[in-house]
């Protein structure tokens, strides 16, 4: 899954990008608005994240800019204003959720985990497909019981796939939203992640769960 | 009671109409019974001058003609006139059937007509005692006091029993009270009346200044519908109301931008050490992690000391002690002081004095108000700019200017430069350091002094900042 991340702070932005980043996200980070703005009209964001009180071009300029340009990623404004007033505007502008600063990093990512699975078939934070069962908090993923050991780009790949269940995801797509955009996109190195997931996953089962669609991507279904 | 102003008027109001009924009362009073005795009088003195005239005195002595026309009145036992001749030595000639076995008292003989008020066997009697006189004396005698003296002639003694009169009079008096008594309740009802529809108004604005609270502070009187003569109380209420307004406006906005200048250095504090602590990290990272802790922790230190030095300004003015300060020394220190910053970015800063710039004003704040303009003034320099400082006098005003070769300020920022937290261009601010209250802080201090602080700038060239302090350091009412 991948994030962007508009604050001018940068210290702030630095800290959420790393720890989103341990966290399995690819992450991108925007400390001025236009800059955020380019981003979020040009770069493929699974979430946005962001401040309202930018320099230049403030944080709800472009929320309705990219609002009105049709993009339905969501947003979670993040700023340190906390009147009744800045939240109902924030979320009348577009926003999808509003977190206040000081935030707990835990309450953000529970927040962006709830902003994920919105769009998507999955609404709690366990996907189940078949027998396999894949954590979105603890990131432990198992099938049948057995718990499957991946690195945490490996995760992304199958978290991405999950949530994106019973659809084909292009080759691009995949590393569109588990790469921030400074990585250097080789379709090949995702048919080496996916052979590795199927190693580790599918490999000594009799159903197999990642399908290959000829000419199109992967998709993977129960 | 009468804190109440309705109270206040309708007491005046009653002691007003006190102060001319009663003696009005009084007055009526006595000029009736004044007419009333003096016709009693005028008619008992006739009465005895007719009875003088039937006293024909031969030698020592005295017969009484009695007639029967005049005796008529006097001789019927129930006859309400009365009569009695007497010697001056006192002894009694002649009297009345009327006053059966009682007697008219002696007079004081010191007029020639003298009138009593009696009471004669219980009833209210008009009485004069009249000498009569021998022939040719009289008229003398009349004017001379002490005709008793003599010892001869007579004292005709004629009275009247005057009870209906004297209860007309009472009566009178008595519907004389009980009108005065009932035109000052009618009054005082009325006063009552008059003072609550004149105050009114009063109610109207004060029920309006009640209903005013922090949740509703835009709400005003309406001016155009209440009394000329209350006009002004509610357009100097509205003032003061814009004034709170505006204060309260400004208190929270301060309180926002406090807030949102703290909560993003906090942020940065708890996400990283948040961050950090969610699993075991080399050195190298710790050290990293601390250090933006640091800087953060650095920047709400600088923030909240900035804060606090505005409240102190905007709360404590009347506490802070003013003494006559030389402004040249005070700016001499604040560039002294700053010297080391300018140095590092090779700012030279040239100072010009005029005349014995001495004002009358707190020291520690003017250092503080010209350590933040020349700090500004070197910070938004160009390396190796300059800063020109001239001090002169003007009226009984001390004018500095503070001229730098910096980037300048664009005509859209100049106006907000002093609102606290304002920051020209936040992402370069960032790099030159500085929390938006340095402005702000001028901009109280000045205040403080009476004075006034402006700023003209062009961008590529240079801003100056103009600061006129008052010699006496008036403070004015914000």
């Amino acid at each position: 899954m991948r994030v962007l991340i508009v604050e001018d702070e940068k210290s702030l932005a630095d800290v959420i990008k790393k720890g989103l980043e341990e966290e399995g996200y690819a992450v991108d980070v925007a400390y001025e608005g236009e800059d955020g703005l380019f981003m979020a009209e040009n770069e493929p964001s699974d979430l946005i994240i962001l401040d309202i009180m930018l320099p230049i071009v403030d944080g709800m300029t472009i929320l309705r800019r990219i609002r009105k340009a049709g993009i339905k990623t969501p947003v979670l404004m993040l700023t340190a204003r906390d009147t009744l007033m800045d939240k109902i505007s924030g979320l009348d502008s577009g926003a999808d959720d509003y977190l206040t600063k000081p935030f707990q990093f835990e309450e953000l990512l529970a927040r962006i985990r709830a902003l994920l699975r919105r769009d998507s078939e999955v609404k709690t934070a366990v996907i189940e497909i078949g027998d396999l069962a894949i954590d979105m908090v603890t990131h432990q993923v198992k099938r049948a019981g057995k718990e499957i050991m991946l690195s945490s780009r490996e995760y992304s790949l199958l978290e991405y796939m999950a949530v994106n269940r019973n659809r084909v995801v292009s080759r691009t797509s995949i590393s569109e939203h588990i790469y921030d955009y400074a990585f250097d996109l080789d379709s090949n190195v995702i048919d080496v992640f996916i052979n590795r997931i199927r190693n580790k996953m599918d490999k000594g089962y009799e159903a197999k769960l990642i399908h290959t669609v000829r000419g199109a991507g992967y998709i993977l279904k129960g | 009671m009468l804190s109440s102003i309705k109270a206040r008027i309708v007491t005046f109001y009653l002691v007003f109409l006190i102060a001319t009924l009663f003696p009005l009362g009084v007055f009526l009073y006595f000029s009736l019974s004044g007419i009333v005795y003096d016709s009693i009088d005028s008619s008992l003195l006739s009465k005895a001058k007719a009875l003088a005239t039937l006293v024909i005195e031969d030698n020592d002595e005295t017969e009484f003609n009695s007639s029967d026309e005049i005796m008529s009145e006097y001789n019927s036992p129930n006859a309400k006139s009365f009569f009695q001749i007497r010697r001056f030595d006192g002894t009694v000639i002649e009297k009345s059937t009327s006053l059966g076995n009682l007697e008219l008292p002696f007079g004081s003989g010191e007029k020639r007509a003298d009138f009593k008020t009696i009471l004669l066997n219980g009833a209210p009697t008009r009485l004069v005692n009249f000498h009569v006189l021998e022939d040719g004396e009289q008229e003398d005698k009349a004017k001379a006091p002490g005709i008793q003296k003599k010892g001869d002639g007579l004292v005709v003694q004629c009275a009247e029993d005057i009870r209906e009169q004297t209860t007309l009079l009472q009566n009178y008096g008595l519907v004389l009270s009980l009108s005065i008594f009932l035109v000052m309740i009618i009054s005082a009802l009325g006063g009552f009346l008059i003072a609550r529809k004149a105050l009114a108004p009063v109610k109207d604005i004060s029920e309006t200044v009640g209903k005013i609270s922090e949740s509703n502070l835009s709400e005003r009187i309406t001016a155009g519908e209440i009394a000329k003569e209350l006009r002004g109380l509610a357009v100097s209420f509205n003032r003061t109301f814009d004034r709170l307004e505006k204060s309260f406006e400004r208190q929270k906005q301060f309180t926002a931008d406090a807030s949102h200048e703290i909560r993003t250095p906090l942020s940065v504090i708890l996400s990283q050490s948040e961050i950090t602590l969610r699993k075991e990290r080399t050195s190298e990272e710790y050290r990293n992690a601390l250090t933006s802790i640091e800087g953060a922790g650095r920047l709400m230190s600088e923030i909240v000391t900035k804060l606090l030095t505005v409240a102190r300004l905007s709360t404590d003015r009347l506490e802070l002690t003013r003494e006559n300060t030389d402004l040249s020394a005070i700016i001499r220190k604040a560039v002294k002081l700053l010297t080391p910053l300018a140095d590092q970015k090779g700012v030279s800063i040239n100072m010009t004095v005029g005349e014995h710039p001495v004002i009358y004003g707190v020291r520690a704040a003017l250092l503080e108000l010209f350590v933040n303009i020349v700090d500004n003034a070197i910070r938004y320099n160009i390396p190796g700019g300059e800063i020109d400082i001239s001090i002169k006098k003007e009226k009984s005003s001390i004018v500095t200017e503070i001229r730098d070769t910096g980037v300048g300020i664009a005509e859209k920022d100049l106006d907000q430069v002093f609102d606290r937290f304002y920051r020209v261009d936040k992402s370069r601010s960032k790099e030159i350091g500085g929390v938006g209250l340095g402005l702000s802080i001028c901009d109280e201090i000045v205040k403080l002094h009476g004075g006034r602080i402006g700023i003209r700038s062009q961008v590529g060239t240079g801003t100056t900042v103009c600061v006129h302090l008052k010699e006496d350091g008036n403070v004015t009412q914000i």
